[in-house]
C-alpha cells in the first residue's frame, strides 16, 4: 500500500518537474535583455555579434536548444539526462559545479535555523496552550502573530546594527568566515561540517559565530508561524476525548501535556515542510544581507543578469527539493498517523 | 511557498479552537488591527501629499539625522505656530536628500495598491478556477491540481523576480508576478470547501428542480465556499507587501524614486553599517506596524467565523 | 637601441636585463633621490634585502568568473583584475612620477619594454621586430620564448573563446591577418599566418596591414596577455584545443609577478609572489582578495584594519573615510568620466539645437559637490583628458539655464511644449545597480530639465538589458552613462570606439551618430604616419564632436581606492586595475 503510494507520488512528482523545465525553459526566453550583449561590450560588430551567440548556442533553433538542454542531443552538448545542467554564462562554469557550492550553504542555515526554531517555539507554544486565555498565552499568541508578519531583511540589518555595530557582539556581515581565515577544503560543502572534518575546531566556532546573527534572523521569522501552529494544535489535542479520559484518570498535568503535544505534532509536520520549502527560496534576503554565498545570492544575480541557464537550474533544483521534501513529510505523516488513508 | 500559504496550511483541515473568550466586546486585536490598516489606507489615498516634502524630490540636505526625542516636542510646537522656515525632517534624510518622513507616509500608496490588486485578482481567479477544479471533477481540473502544486513548490521569490525581470519594473508587472504566486493558495482553499459542499442537501434539491449545473455551482455552492478564502485575504494583502518589499529590496521591484518601503530599506542599507540607522529603520518600523495590522485584522475574522 | 626605464622608473642604461632585476630598497630609493651616482646605486640595489613575508587583504566587489581575457567574463573588471596580475605584457608605459595623491601616473608618450625588451619598427613593410626579453620565467619555472608569443596570437585568431577580445585588440592595431574574416566559415582565416613569426627564440616580428599608430598600445592591454604555451597545451582537450575551459576555471599559466594560489568563484581569491618574476620577487609574499558585494561593508573593514585596500566604494563612502585613522583615501583622474547619451537615431534628439539645449541645462558644480564630493571635474571633450591627442572643444557647454530656456525655443520648442509627445524619449536610463553612485546624479538631472521644461523621467534598468539595449540594439534614446572607458589609450582610438559610423569601421556607437567628415577625417587618421599631423586632425574632430553635441560630456571623476596608510606603491593604470606587484606595506 504505501509503496504504491510513494511510486505514485514519485511519478507524479517527475512529472511536474518534467513539465517545469519545459515551462521555465520558454518563460525566460521571453526576458527582455539579450544575454550575448555582455559579451559583445567592447566590440559590438555584427560578427563578433554572431561569435558570441553561436558560443552560447543561441545560433541553433529554439526546440533544439530545448532538446540539448534536456540531453536528447548528447552529440551537441550534454544535457539533463546526461546530468549536466548547463553552463553558466556569467561564471563560465557547470552549473551543477555552482548549485553543489552554493545550495549547502542555504541548506545549513536554513538547517540550523530551523532546528532551533523548533526549539523554541515547541515550548513557547504549549506554555501558551497549556493556560489558555492567560497572560502566557496571549503574550504567546501576540508574540506568534507578531513575528510571522516581520520583513527578516530589515531584521536582519537591525541586528547587524545593533549587535555588531553598537555593540560589538557579532561580527561583521562579511560571510561564513572572517575575511582572513582560510576556508577548509569542501568535502560536503556545509561549512559546520568541513571545519570538524578537517580538524580545526578554531574555524568551527568562527563558522557558527558568523551564523549567529543569520541565524537569530530566521529564528525570529520562523517561530512565529510555528508557534502559533503548536499553539493551535495543542489547544485542539487539549480537546480531544483522550486527553479528557486522561485527565479524568488523574493523570498529572505534564503527562497529559505529552500526549497532547505528540498527537499535535502530525498536523505540524506539514506546516514544517511548506516552511522549509520557503525559507529555501526566502533564504535569498537573509543572504544578501550577511553576504553568505548561497543559493538565493546565486540566484538573484542570475536573474538580474539574465544568466538563463543559471536560472532555469536554480529553478529547478529548489521546486525538485521541496517536492522531495513535501513528498517525505507527507510519508512521514502518513505513517504515524492512522488515520490517514493513502488515496 | 509563500507565507500566505504557510498561513492557509496552518490552519487548514484543522479544528479551529477559540483563543479567547470570544463573547468579548472589547478585543484589543481587532481595535490595533483595524486602527493600523485604517490608517494605511488613509495614507494611501492622501499620503503623498499631506507630507511636508515631496516624495520624489530630492532636498539639499543629505544624510541629515532625525531630531532627538527631546527636541520634538519643542519643534512641533514651533512648526504649527509658524515660526519655522522650512519644515524639519521628523525621520532625517537619506543618503540621496529625501525626506525620510514624506516617504514613509506616500510609501502606502505603492504598496497597498499592490498588495489590494493582487490579492484581488488572485483571490478572483482563485476562487474561481478552485471552485471549477472542486465541483467538476474531470481530467482538466486534475491538470489544474497538479500544475496548481508545482506553482506552490516554485521558489516563491524567485519566480516573482523572473517574472517581474520578464516584463520589466513597473507596478503592473509586479501585481501580475504576486498574483501568479498566490492564486493557487486561493485555488486550494475554495476547492476544499467545494468539494464539502457539493455533496449538502441544497444542491441535490438543486438538480432535482433542473437547473443547470453550472448555475448550481455558482449561484448556491459558490456563496458558502467563499469563507476559507474571505479569511485568507487580509493575511495575504499583508503578506504581499512583505513579497513586494523583498522585492525592491533586491532590486527588483518597483522602480525609484517611487517611495516604497522596501526600496527605502534597501538604499539605507548600506547607511546601516556606517551608523545612519534612520533611512531604513523607520520604513522597516512601518511595514512590520502594517503587516502586523493585517495578519492581526485577518486573525480576528478566522475567529469570528469560528464562534 | 631605445633606453629602457625599470619599472620602478629607474633608467636602465646597461644591455643586461640584471639591473631591474631587483625590487628597490627603500633606501636605494632614497640614495636615489639624494642623487648619489649610479655606483652608490649598485651598491644599494646589491644590498637590497629580500622584501619579508608581507600580505594585504583586499575587499572587492567582486572576485574573478574567469581568467579567460577571451572568455565570458572578460568585460568584467573583477576578472581582468585577476588577468593583469597573473599575467605580463609585451610592452607597457614608463612612470609618470606621483600624483598629488602620491598615486604613480603612467606617461603616455613613453613606453618602456616588459616582456619585449625593445623593438624595432620599419615603416616601409610595417613590420615591427621585436627582441624579446632572456631569462624570464613563470611560477613553476616555465621559460618564456618565442613561442609563447606566437602561440597567444595564433590563439587570438583562432577566435575559439566566447568573446574575440585577442582578436579585437589585434584588429584595431591593424596587425595583418586579424580581419573580420575570422568569422566566417573558413577555417583557414582563422590560422595565424606569416603576421607573427618567430625569427629565433627570442625575437618575434609582428606585421601591420597600415601604418597604424594603435600598434603599441594595444600591446599594452590586458586582452594581448602573454600565455605560457606549454602548460596551456598540456591542459587542451579535444574539444577545446585552446584550453578556454582551463583558464576560465582554474589557472591562466604566464609570466606574470604573482601566481594563484587558491580561487573559490564569488569568494575569494588568493595569490603568491612569484619567485621567478623578471623584476624581482615582489614585495607582497601573499594577496587575498575576498568578495564583499555591499560596498558599506567593504569601508567598516577597512576602519577596523582587518583589510588593507578595498575598492568600488561610493563617492560618499571614500568621502567619510577622508578622515577615518590608519586609512588614506587616495585618487587619480583618470578616464572615467559621466556624460549623457542622447542617440541620434531617436526624436526629438536629432535636433542639435535641442541636444545644445541639454547640455547647457546640466548643473555640472552641483553634481560635482553633491555626486562626488568635490572627486570630479568639468570636462571639455569627449575624450578623456589624460590621452594622447586629447583636445578640449572650441565649443563649450557651461550651465546656463537662461541659454537652455532660449535654445529649447530656437528648437522650436519653446518653454517645452511639444516635448510631452516625447515623453517615453526622455527617460533618463541608468544602470539600476548603481543606484547608490547615481542615484543623487540622475535627480539633480532630472530636477534641473524639469526646470527648463524638459519632461524627463527616471528609468533604471539592470546592467545586462543596459548593456544590450546601448551596444547591440542601440536604441537607448536617453542615458546617463559613466562605465565608458576607452581601452586603447589614444584619441584616436576612443573617436573609433565611440563615434565613427557603423559601417564605417565604429565600434560601439551608441548614439548612432553618423557624420561622413569625421569618419573620412578618422580614416585619414588611423594610417597617418607623421603624429603631428594625426593630432591635429583628431583635434579638429573633437571640435566638431563637441559643436555637434555628440554626447554631452558632464565630468571626469577620480578613480579613487582607500588604503591602509601603510601600503606604498599604488599605481594607476588605464584598466583601473591594480597590479599587485607595485605594492609594499611600510613596517
Amino acid at each position: 500500500m504505501l509503496l504504491r503510494y510513494v511510486l505514485k507520488r514519485l511519478g507524479v512528482g517527475a512529472l511536474q518537474l518534467a513539465g517545469l523545465t519545459v515551462a521555465v525553459f520558454f518563460l525566460i526566453r521571453w526576458l527582455p535583455a539579450d544575454p550575448v550583449s555582455r559579451l559583445v561590450s567592447m566590440n559590438a560588430s555584427d560578427e563578433a555579434y554572431a561569435q558570441a551567440a553561436a558560443q552560447l548556442g543561441l545560433d541553433r533553433p529554439l526546440l533544439t536548444q530545448l532538446a540539448v538542454y534536456l540531453g536528447f542531443r548528447p552529440d551537441l552538448e550534454p544535457g539533463i539526462l546526461q546530468g549536466s545542467l548547463g553552463v553558466s554564462w556569467v561564471t563560465g562554469s557547470a552549473i551543477t559545479q555552482d548549485i553543489l557550492q552554493f545550495l549547502p550553504v542555504t541548506l545549513e542555515l536554513i538547517t540550523i535555523s530551523f532546528v532551533i526554531a523548533f526549539l523554541v517555539s515547541i515550548p513557547l507554544g504549549m506554555l501558551g496552550a497549556l493556560n489558555p486565555g492567560g497572560r502566557a498565552d496571549k503574550g504567546v499568541f501576540f508574540y506568534g502573530l507578531f513575528a510571522g508578519s516581520q520583513p527578516e531583511f530589515w531584521w536582519g540589518l537591525l541586528f547587524v546594527f545593533l549587535f555588531f555595530f553598537k555593540l560589538g557582539w557579532a561580527p561583521a556581515p562579511l560571510g561564513s568566515l572572517s575575511p582572513m581565515s582560510m576556508a577548509p577544503v569542501p568535502v560536503t560543502g556545509f561549512i559546520t561540517v568541513d571545519t570538524l572534518i578537517a580538524g580545526q575546531p578554531r574555524l568551527f566556532v568562527e563558522a557558527l559565530h558568523h551564523l549567529m546573527l543569520p541565524v537569530i534572523t530566521l529564528v525570529f521569522v520562523l517561530s512565529g508561524p510555528i508557534v502559533k501552529m503548536v499553539r493551535q494544535n495543542m489547544l485542539r489535542a487539549l480537546q480531544s476525548d483522550f486527553v479528557l479520559y486522561a485527565n479524568c484518570l488523574g493523570l498529572p498535568r505534564r503527562r497529559v501535556a505529552r500526549y497532547a503535544l505528540r498527537a499535535a505534532m502530525g498536523p505540524s509536520l506539514t506546516l514544517i515542510g511548506i516552511l522549509y520549502g520557503f525559507m529555501l527560496s526566502g533564504a535569498v534576503l537573509v543572504e544578501n544581507v550577511f553576504s553568505l554565498g548561497g543559493i538565493g545570492q546565486y540566484a538573484v544575480r542570475s536573474v538580474l543578469s539574465f544568466d538563463y541557464p543559471a536560472i532555469q537550474g536554480v529553478v529547478l533544483v529548489i521546486t525538485a527539493i521541496s517536492l522531495l521534501v513535501y513528498l517525505l513529510l507527507d510519508l512521514v505523516h502518513a505513517a504515524i498517523d492512522p488515520r490517514i488513508s493513502h488515496r | 511557498m509563500s507565507r500566505a500559504e504557510i498561513a492557509a496550511a496552518s490552519t487548514e483541515g484543522a479544528q479551529r479552537a477559540p483563543a479567547f473568550d470570544t463573547a468579548r466586546r472589547f478585543d484589543p486585536l481587532l481595535i490595533v488591527g483595524t486602527l493600523i490598516v485604517a490608517t494605511v489606507c488613509l495614507l494611501a489615498v492622501w499620503g503623498p501629499v499631506i507630507g511636508p516634502y515631496d516624495p520624489t524630490l530630492t532636498t539639499a540636505s543629505v544624510a541629515v539625522p532625525p531630531p532627538s526625542p527631546s527636541e520634538v516636542p519643542g519643534l512641533l510646537i514651533a512648526q504649527f505656530s509658524g515660526q519655522l522656515e522650512t519644515p524639519p525632517h521628523w525621520m532625517g534624510t537619506d543618503a540621496n536628500g529625501y525626506d525620510v518622513f514624506s516617504r514613509v507616509i506616500a510609501a502606502p500608496r505603492a504598496d497597498l495598491t499592490i498588495a489590494l490588486l493582487a490579492t484581488a485578482l488572485s483571490a478572483i481567479l482563485g476562487v474561481g478556477l478552485g471552485l471549477l477544479a472542486g465541483y467538476f471533477r474531470n481530467i482538466a481540473t486534475e491538470l489544474l491540481m497538479r500544475v496548481s502544486d508545482v506553482m506552490q513548490s516554485f521558489p516563491v521569490f524567485i519566480s516573482a523576480m523572473v517574472l517581474v525581470a520578464l516584463a520589466g519594473r513597473s507596478t503592473t508587472n509586479i501585481v501580475i508576478a504576486l498574483a501568479f504566486v498566490y492564486t493557487p493558495i486561493f485555488v486550494r482553499l475554495t476547492r476544499a470547501e467545494v468539494l464539502s459542499q457539493r455533496s449538502r442537501g441544497f444542491v441535490e434539491s438543486a438538480r432535482a428542480l433542473g437547473t443547470s449545473e453550472l448555475t448550481i455551482a455558482i449561484r448556491h455552492v459558490l456563496p458558502n465556499s467563499l469563507t476559507p478564502a474571505l479569511i485568507q485575504l487580509s493575511v495575504t494583502v499583508g503578506f504581499a507587501i512583505l513579497l513586494t518589499a523583498g522585492l525592491s529590496f533586491v532590486g527588483a521591484g518597483v522602480r525609484p524614486p517611487t517611495p516604497e518601503w522596501g526600496l527605502m530599506i534597501s538604499t539605507g542599507a548600506n547607511q546601516i553599517i556606517l551608523g545612519e540607522w534612520w533611512p531604513s529603520v523607520f520604513p522597516g518600523i512601518a511595514i512590520s506596524l502594517t503587516v502586523f495590522g493585517f495578519a492581526a485584522l485577518g486573525n480576528v475574522v478566522e475567529r469570528r467565523h469560528d464562534a | 637601441m631605445r633606453t629602457q626605464r625599470c619599472p620602478n622608473g629607474q633608467l636602465n642604461e646597461s644591455p643586461s636585463p640584471l639591473q631591474c632585476a631587483a625590487r628597490l630598497h627603500p633606501i636605494a630609493r632614497a640614495v636615489k633621490r639624494l642623487g648619489l651616482g649610479s655606483a652608490a646605486l649598485s651598491v644599494a640595489l646589491l644590498a637590497a634585502a629580500p622584501a619579508s613575508a608581507q600580505q594585504v587583504l583586499i575587499l572587492a566587489e567582486d572576485v574573478p568568473a574567469g581568467l579567460d581575457y577571451d572568455g565570458p567574463s572578460a568585460a568584467i573588471p573583477a576578472s581582468q583584475q585577476g588577468m593583469v596580475n597573473l599575467l605580463e605584457p609585451l610592452v607597457g608605459y614608463a612612470s609618470g612620477g606621483e600624483n598629488e595623491d602620491g598615486i604613480i601616473v603612467p606617461d603616455f608618450d613613453t613606453f618602456e619594454g616588459r616582456l619585449a625588451e625593445s623593438w624595432e619598427h620599419d615603416a616601409t613593410n610595417n613590420t615591427w621586430t621585436l627582441k624579446l626579453r632572456e631569462g624570464v620565467q613563470g611560477c613553476n619555472g616555465e621559460t618564456f620564448d618565442a613561442n609563447d608569443v606566437v602561440y597567444t596570437f595564433a590563439r587570438a585568431k583562432s577566435v575559439s573563446g566566447a568573446a574575440p577580445i585577442g582578436w579585437f585588440l589585434s584588429n584595431v592595431g591593424s596587425i595583418a591577418g586579424f580581419t573580420t574574416d575570422v568569422f566566417g566559415e573558413d577555417a583557414a582565416a582563422k590560422k595565424l599566418g606569416d603576421e607573427v613569426v618567430a625569427i629565433d627564440e627570442y625575437t618575434v616580428q609582428i606585421t601591420q596591414s597600415e601604418p597604424n599608430a594603435l600598434f603599441l598600445p594595444v600591446l599594452t592591454i590586458f586582452g594581448l596577455l602573454i600565455f605560457d604555451k606549454e602548460t596551456m597545451e598540456e591542459n587542451a582537450t579535444e574539444d577545446d584545443p585552446w584550453a578556454h575551459d582551463y583558464v576560465n576555471n582554474t589557472n591562466a599559466p604566464g609570466f606574470g609577478p604573482y601566481c594563484l594560489d587558491s580561487w573559490r568563484k564569488t569568494e575569494q581569491i588568493t595569490y603568491i609572489a612569484n619567485e621567478n618574476y623578471y623584476l624581482g620577487k615582489p614585495a607582497i609574499e601573499r594577496v587575498s582578495v575576498r568578495r564583499v558585494p555591499q560596498s558599506s561593508n567593504r569601508a567598516v573593514v577597512l576602519r577596523t584594519g582587518q583589510a588593507q585596500l578595498v575598492t568600488g566604494l561610493t563617492p560618499r563612502e571614500y568621502d567619510s573615510l577622508q578622515d577615518a585613522d590608519g586609512v588614506t583615501v587616495g585618487g587619480v583622474t583618470g578616464n572615467e568620466n559621466l556624460f549623457l547619451h542622447m542617440n541620434f537615431g531617436v526624436e526629438p534628439f536629432d535636433n542639435i539645437t535641442l541636444r545644445q539645449a541639454i547640455a547647457h541645462a546640466i548643473p555640472v558644480e552641483q553634481i560635482i559637490q553633491n555626486g562626488y564630493f568635490g572627486q570630479a571635474t568639468p570636462w571639455a571633450g569627449v575624450v578623456p583628458s589624460g590621452y594622447p591627442g586629447y583636445k578640449a572643444g572650441d565649443t563649450q557647454y557651461a550651465y546656463d539655464p537662461d541659454r537652455a530656456k532660449a535654445l529649447l525655443a530656437e528648437a522650436g520648442y519653446e518653454g517645452g511644449e511639444g516635448l510631452e509627445a516625447f515623453a517615453d524619449a526622455f527617460q533618463l536610463t541608468y544602470v539600476a545597480e548603481k543606484e547608490s553612485t547615481l542615484g543623487p546624479i540622475v535627480n539633480i538631472v532630472q530636477s534641473a530639465l524639469r526646470e527648463v521644461g524638459i519632461p524627463a523621467t527616471l528609468n533604471p534598468i539592470p546592467q545586462t538589458q543596459y548593456g544590450d539595449r546601448q551596444l547591440v540594439k542601440r536604441d537607448l534614446p536617453f542615458a546617463i552613462n559613466d562605465q565608458e572607458k576607452p581601452i586603447g589609450v589614444d584619441a584616436g582610438y576612443a573617436i573609433q570606439l565611440f563615434f565613427v559610423s557603423a559601417d564605417k569601421g565604429g565600434l560601439n556607437n551608441m548614439v548612432n551618430h553618423s557624420n561622413p567628415e569625421i569618419d573620412e577625417m578618422w580614416s585619414k587618421a588611423r594610417v597617418e604616419p607623421d603624429s603631428d599631423v594625426r593630432t591635429d586632425i583628431l583635434g579638429q574632430i573633437q571640435d566638431r564632436l563637441m559643436s555637434d553635441v555628440a554626447w554631452a560630456p558632464l565630468l571626469e571623476y577620480r578613480t579613487q581606492w582607500a588604503y591602509s596608510d601603510r601600503l606604498q606603491g599604488l599605481r594607476w593604470y588605464p584598466d583601473n586595475s591594480i597590479r599587485y606587484a607595485d605594492l609594499n606595506v611600510a613596517e
